[in-house]
């Protein structure tokens, strides 16, 4: 066999290969922020959400939370947003795009290992969480003057399983929707019910009915996850290992799911 | 050299034989069409030898390695070039920049610039993918096919959707490539396509190989198979002619013959001394066409997926 072929490319191959994560990163990064729907969609939606439902707040105070002012609630909520948003419905319907559009497949069909593509899709998805996060920390310190989490290493941990987890559901979405012009409203639809019913905009009471209802699903239980470490109630453990347990769960579920059904050819037929 | 031999190739989705017992070679440096119409099995033969999808029995070797074989597959995918049937570019990359992007999957890669010239589109180089016409998306598309410096191009209907201007510089792309030795294996349903750019072709229907050879050798055509057809004269019937006809229609007589210098002598001898004339006198040889849809015919009202 003539596998003499003179390898110029230094990227390829071997220990090459995190090179190859790299380069590929750099690809995933340019194409999300220049087509701005995706950017909007979760950097931009966040951003804006923080800004006018914490200048609306103003100075009013969730009594039955440790009275801590209604802005304070929202910055933890809307990382937990932005987080979501960025790992479970944009990376869904990215994938769905992709995916009928052939240029999985082109990928697929290209030497660029399985693994280095997802892990780069992976990485990409965690930079762009990381960036809302750190934008929705800035503004909520320099705008409101909210406290930022105090647990910083409960606060790390909470966003790293929720980006994997958040990660294995989004593709495991992906691979249930038939087509691309049904992936943007499914995956929003599905998104903004539980966002709602978790009480990202309106506090829930812990004992509500509604409270009840939203912990069989993971939004909410990554919202308390996310706002544990910021420490609101003095005495209560920034560690919400039941939420992440639960939110780990629903992605361990979703990863197999994802794995079993994850086809790189358009579904229609 | 051989560069692809498939033996017995056979391949099933559920009770539908998409490739049934299909078999060929293609040599280094040929150009090698798959004709067939839709669902027809082109497309999933042309898929199990990327190795995109697997086999159910038979024997295939692509650049001497057996495509299903997993361990392979990274080697042979930095061998060949794959133009799908679907226009697959990221739309909101410049033309440099998906070039790039892909060039860097490769050991050694066509330097960009060169691809770039290659394909046509030096003065598009920083348009972005979105902006460009069906033609020059295609065009781009075959870039990346070659951008690995393939030694084997796959081509899944290349032309089909383009308008004809786009499809001539197509064909001029692709014949460029082949004659600097790039073998090159495509499909197409245009029996003008395969006439224009294949050394060798196999007419695929209901994933059976029905004919195959050269465009010009397809179902006897080089050798006889002449129509002379004419109209009767008045005053004569069939039975007065000196050679007997194959068909009759009305007044239209149809002889198919391969001596048709001594058939059309006899005839012409025949009107002269009976002074009578013979209006619409044509001689045809059949056209590809007329082969391939003899070929092909019974697929017309079958319900076909989109598997090609």
């Amino acid at each position: 066999m003539s596998d003499d072929a003179v390898t110029q490319n230094p990227s390829v191959g071997g220990l090459g290969d995190v090179g190859l994560v790299a380069h590929q990163v750099r690809y995933e990064q340019l194409a999300f922020w220049v087509n701005r729907v995706g950017a909007v969609f979760t950097v931009g939606f966040s951003v804006v959400f923080l800004v006018l439902l914490g200048a609306s707040a103003g100075n009013s105070r969730i009594s039955y939370l440790g009275n801590i002012k209604l802005v304070q609630y929202y910055v933890p909520a809307f990382v937990a947003y932005g987080v979501m948003a960025a790992c479970f419905t944009t990376l869904a319907i990215n994938l769905v795009v992709r995916r009928e559009t052939g240029l999985l497949k082109r990928l697929r069909l290209s030497p660029l290992p399985t693994w280095v593509l997802l892990m780069s899709i992976f990485v990409s998805t965690m930079i762009v969480a990381l960036v809302q996060v750190l934008l929705l920390l800035l503004i909520g310190r320099l705008g409101y003057g909210v406290r930022l989490p105090q647990a910083v290493a409960a606060f790390a941990v909470v966003l790293l399983v929720g980006i994997v987890s958040f990660v294995a559901m989004g593709i495991a979405m992906s691979t249930v929707i038939p087509n691309q012009e049904t992936a943007g409203p499914v995956t929003s639809i599905v998104f903004f019910v539980l966002l709602f019913l978790s009480g990202l905009w309106f506090p829930l009471k812990a004992n509500s009915g509604l409270a009840k209802f939203s912990n069989y699903f993971p939004v909410r239980h990554f919202l308390l996850a996310v706002s544990a470490p910021f420490k609101f109630q003095p005495g209560v453990s920034p560690w919400a290992w039941h939420d992440l347990f639960v939110v780990a769960i629903w992605g361990a579920v979703a990863a197999v799911i994802a794995l079993r059904r994850f086809s790189w050819a358009p579904r229609r037929t | 050299m051989t560069a692809v031999s498939v033996e017995g190739l056979s391949k099933s989705y559920g009770p539908i034989h998409a490739v049934d017992n299909v078999s060929f070679a293609v040599e280094r440096g040929e150009v090698f069409a798959l004709l067939g119409p839709n669902g027809a099995g082109k497309t999933t033969s042309i898929e199990i030898l990327e190795g995109f999808v697997g086999r159910d029995s038979g024997n295939v070797h692509v650049l001497g390695v057996d495509p299903g074989h997993r361990h392979q597959q990274r080697w042979l995918r930095t061998k060949i070039g794959v133009v799908l049937q679907e226009l697959a570019v990221e739309p909101f990359f410049t033309v440099r920049q998906v070039l790039e992007r892909n060039a860097g999957f490769y050991p050694s890669p066509r330097p960009v610039d060169d691809v770039i010239e290659l394909v046509g589109l030096a003065e598009k180089s920083d348009a972005h993918v979105k902006t460009l016409s069906g033609g020059q998306q295609r065009r781009l598309d075959v870039g990346l096919g070659i951008v690995g410096n393939p030694e084997l191009l796959f081509l899944d209907e290349p032309t089909t959707g383009l308008d004809p201007a786009a499809r001539r510089t197509t064909w001029d792309l692709i014949r460029g490539l082949a004659s600097n030795g790039t073998t090159v294996v495509l499909s197409s349903h245009y029996m003008d396509e395969v006439e224009a750019l294949a050394h060798r072709v196999a007419v695929l229907s209901r994933g059976r190989i029905v004919a195959s050879g050269t465009p010009s050798s397809l179902g006897g055509r080089d050798r006889g198979n002449v129509t002379i057809r004419f109209t009767l004269p008045a005053g004569t019937a069939a039975g007065d002619l000196p050679v007997t006809p194959t068909v009759v229609r009305g007044n239209t007589v149809d002889i198919v013959t391969d001596g048709e210098i001594a058939v059309l002598a006899q005839i012409a001898n025949w009107a002269l001394a009976g002074d009578v004339e013979l209006t619409g006198l044509s001689v045809f040889r059949v056209t590809l066409e007329d082969i391939y849809l003899g070929l092909t015919n019974h697929d017309d009202d079958e319900a076909t997926g989109a598997r090609t």
